[in-house]
């Protein structure tokens, strides 16, 4: 068993390479969404009490000339792993493979992770064994990714491809180069406001966090804007009193930033600021009465109403809803949309 | 014990982290096509934790016609069609093996500006909920909302009465009188809460890479400052979509989408009105007949014959039958939506519009 930060790893004796069908080992660039680093680390969580790392397929997709991965998601693949030996539920990976493929038909096999940051012979095999011909990613090499969840040290990513390696071809299957290769983690727009609300629980104690409503977020929003100027004007206050350094062109951007307050007449201002504040609250009250129709076309539809005459419910006993209606005209203004809907309701 | 359990209702939902992203994916992915997925988890003291999903199959669309509108009605059905069942089923049972907890717990839906509440979301729910381990819910994610500054996630349920409601299938003017239901009440809206994994809150912490110890050198010109390429968004910047100011679009959507809820609305009270009048018509018939048949009686009663049977203006005539009020109801809980919808914005928006002008024209600042 080799140290934790080897990335060869060779069964003797060496032998002289015969190996044809070479998948290319071009240096490639690793991107990997969150949303797998997470399904991993829960993944890792979940691990049977005596495994001491979890293995599993990462998906993605690949740019055409394989240069370029990204790693979009991955599955858990149940395995075994002895000091002698290692086994994987191969059926369980194809399987789930083909049901993935069936929700997202453009994510493709790209490699495989372990929640341990070691590398040793049966990560060559199980690294040969996704990198294969067939149902493995050659002729593009399959990554590699680490994640160490190891208690009380840093969760550390790393990523790697394989080379083969010279060895004699019986021991060709379990071993490999395992060349480092850069790796960032990215997301997108759409999963910004996700990850911010996710970061959010990141200092509570019970790790939870209420989805926060529209106005908090922009409170939030602000006081984060107020902490970044503060520590801007700090730098400048810093400047002119001669104690941090000064930089002619940070200066220049601040200023372009200061200077970016448009030059508009105050009334324009005014009255365009009054146009559309116009415009939301016209839009909120508009929307309020249509509610408020609605609620009130509703119950009138529903409500038994006895008005004037006692027996308007017993009348409705037999004429299905006619008379209810007949009470709901002498309560209402029958003005909006709604109200007229409801007017000619009770025309009959 | 098992009783006891199963009655205390669902209080509150529980949504790991890993969920939240996975829907986010999902439905960022196969916008403006609505999201459909399956949700695991488990269900502890009336709390349901939602620890794991998976997406259903997305809908071919060279396999169909490609029409926009029929492909939208297959993913939206998607939840409760038959080889969805079977897919969950496989992927439950191959979840199990890798210690996801393997229970269904209901199921997730994509939405834009809020317009979710139609007759595919009661029937998805309904199919989940009236299973015997009815602990489910249904999760929407708002794409459009969350893209503009908070995420916008949401758990719902059907309310019992109108389980019991939807159950019998009769939605007449008699059955809401008589149960009272509301349209406030079809879905229940249930507390939500994001948690994470320690391993999660761990790696968190240390996403943003630590400062280098020594400050970063000065730029040397504004210009190497402008088009730096480094400064690439570190993970987890804030994010300040929140401060955008842009009203327009939104407000434009929702007036469209309002128009569509009152459209729908006239359209039913439209039904309504030409089912009363045939119900009216009908009945001026069957008491024509009636009195007739009274006066027939009356001669015969007096010529010393039989008289005919009074009833049987019951085989002669059918009275219409009323139309369900379903849509009705779901059209105002929509509208109810789309309002509260837009007085959250206008909360939001009215301030970052004064701050906006206080900030432009600061003599005059209140």
């Amino acid at each position: 068993m080799a140290s934790a930060d080897s990335f060869l790893h060779l069964a003797r004796p060496l032998g002289p390479a015969q190996i044809t069908t070479q998948p290319s080992t071009a240096p490639l660039s690793v991107t990997v969404q969150p949303q797998a680093l997470f399904s991993i680390l829960d993944h890792s969580l979940r691990r049977n009490a005596d495994q001491e790392r979890v293995i599993g397929t990462l998906l993605g997709i690949r740019s055409e000339d394989g240069t370029e991965v990204e790693i979009r998601n991955c599955y858990a693949v149940p395995h075994t792993e002895t000091a002698e030996q290692v086994e994987v539920d191969m059926d369980y990976q194809k399987e789930m493979l083909r049901l993935h493929h069936r929700a997202n038909p453009k994510e493709v096999l790209v490699g495989w992770y372990a929640t341990s940051s070691e590398l040793n012979t049966f990560s060559a095999l199980i690294q040969n064994f996704y990198g294969q011909q067939g149902d493995g990613t050659f002729p593009h090499p399959a990554v590699h990714l680490t994640v160490s969840t190891a208690p009380g040290q840093d969760i550390e990513a790393r990523t790697y491809i394989s080379a083969p390696i010279g060895t004699t071809p019986e021991r060709a299957a379990d071993s490999c180069l395992f060349i480092p290769v850069p790796h960032e983690i990215k997301y997108g727009e759409a999963e910004k406001s996700g990850l911010e609300m996710i970061a959010g629980a990141k200092d509570r104690e019970d790790r939870t966090q209420p989805i926060l409503t529209d106005i908090e977020s922009l409170e939030r929003a602000i006081e984060q804007v107020l902490e970044m100027l503060e520590r801007v004007s700090n730098y400048v206050n810093n400047v002119l009193d001669e104690e941090a350094q000064p930089s002619s062109a940070l200066g220049q951007f601040l200023m372009n930033a200061l200077s970016l307050a448009p030059k508009v007449d105050p009334a324009n201002i005014e009255r365009d600021f009054n146009n559309h504040i116009q415009d939301v609250l016209a839009v909120s009250y508009l929307a309020n009465t249509i509610r408020t129709q609605i609620d009130l076309s509703n119950r009138l539809a529903t409500a038994a109403l006895t008005m004037g005459t006692g027996d308007a419910l017993g009348e409705s006993a037999k004429g299905g809803e006619q008379p209810q209606r007949g009470g709901g005209d002498s309560r209402r203004g029958g003005r909006g949309r709604g109200g007229r809907g409801d007017n000619r309701q009770r025309e009959e | 014990m098992a009783d006891a359990l199963r009655d205390t209702p669902l209080r509150a939902v529980q949504v790991e982290a890993l969920v939240v992203m996975k829907v986010i994916k999902h439905s960022s992915q196969s916008f403006p096509t609505a999201a459909t997925g399956s949700l695991v988890g488990m269900d502890v003291n009336g709390s349901l934790q939602i620890t794991n999903s998976f997406p259903f199959p997305a809908v071919d669309p060279s396999t169909q016609d490609g029409h926009q509108e029929s492909l939208h009605t297959l993913a939206a059905a998607a939840p409760r069609a038959k080889s969805n069942a079977a897919y969950q089923n496989e992927m439950i049972k191959f979840l199990r093996e890798v210690n996801v907890d393997a229970q269904n717990v209901g199921w997730y839906t994509s939405t834009s500006m809020g317009n979710f509440i139609n007759t595919n979301t009661i029937e998805n729910q309904f199919f989940y909920q009236k299973e015997p381990n009815e602990r489910t819910v249904a999760l929407v994610h708002d794409v459009s909302r969350s893209s503009a500054g908070s995420l916008n996630l949401k758990a719902f349920r059907l309310s019992p009465a109108f389980m019991a409601a939807f159950k019998e299938g009769k939605f007449t003017t008699e059955t809401l009188q008589k149960s009272g239901l509301r349209y406030q009440d079809i879905l229940v809206e249930l507390p939500l809460t994001i948690h994470n994994s320690h391993l999660l809150t761990s790696l968190l912490h240390q996403l943003p890479s630590e400062p280098s110890a020594e400050p970063p050198s000065f730029p040397p010109t504004l210009a190497a400052l402008t088009s730096d390429p480094t400064p690439t968004p570190a993970p987890l910047c804030p994010n300040f979509d929140a401060l955008e100011l842009s009203i327009d679009p939104f407000l434009e959507k929702t007036c469209d989408l309002l128009l569509e809820s009152i459209e729908a609305h006239h359209t039913e009270l439209n039904n309504h009105q030409y089912y009363q009048r045939s119900l009216a018509r009908e009945q001026t018939k069957i008491n024509a007949w009636q009195a007739k048949r009274k006066q027939d009686n009356a001669a015969r009663v007096a010529a010393k014959q039989t008289p005919l049977p009074e009833d049987e203006w019951q085989r002669l005539f059918k009275l219409p039958a009323e139309p369900s009020r379903l849509e009705t109801l779901l059209n105002s809980r929509q509208v109810e939506q789309y309002a509260r919808q837009v007085d959250g914005f206008t909360a939001g928006v009215t301030g970052k519009m004064f701050a906006v002008r206080s900030n432009l024209l600061p003599g005059e600042a209140p």
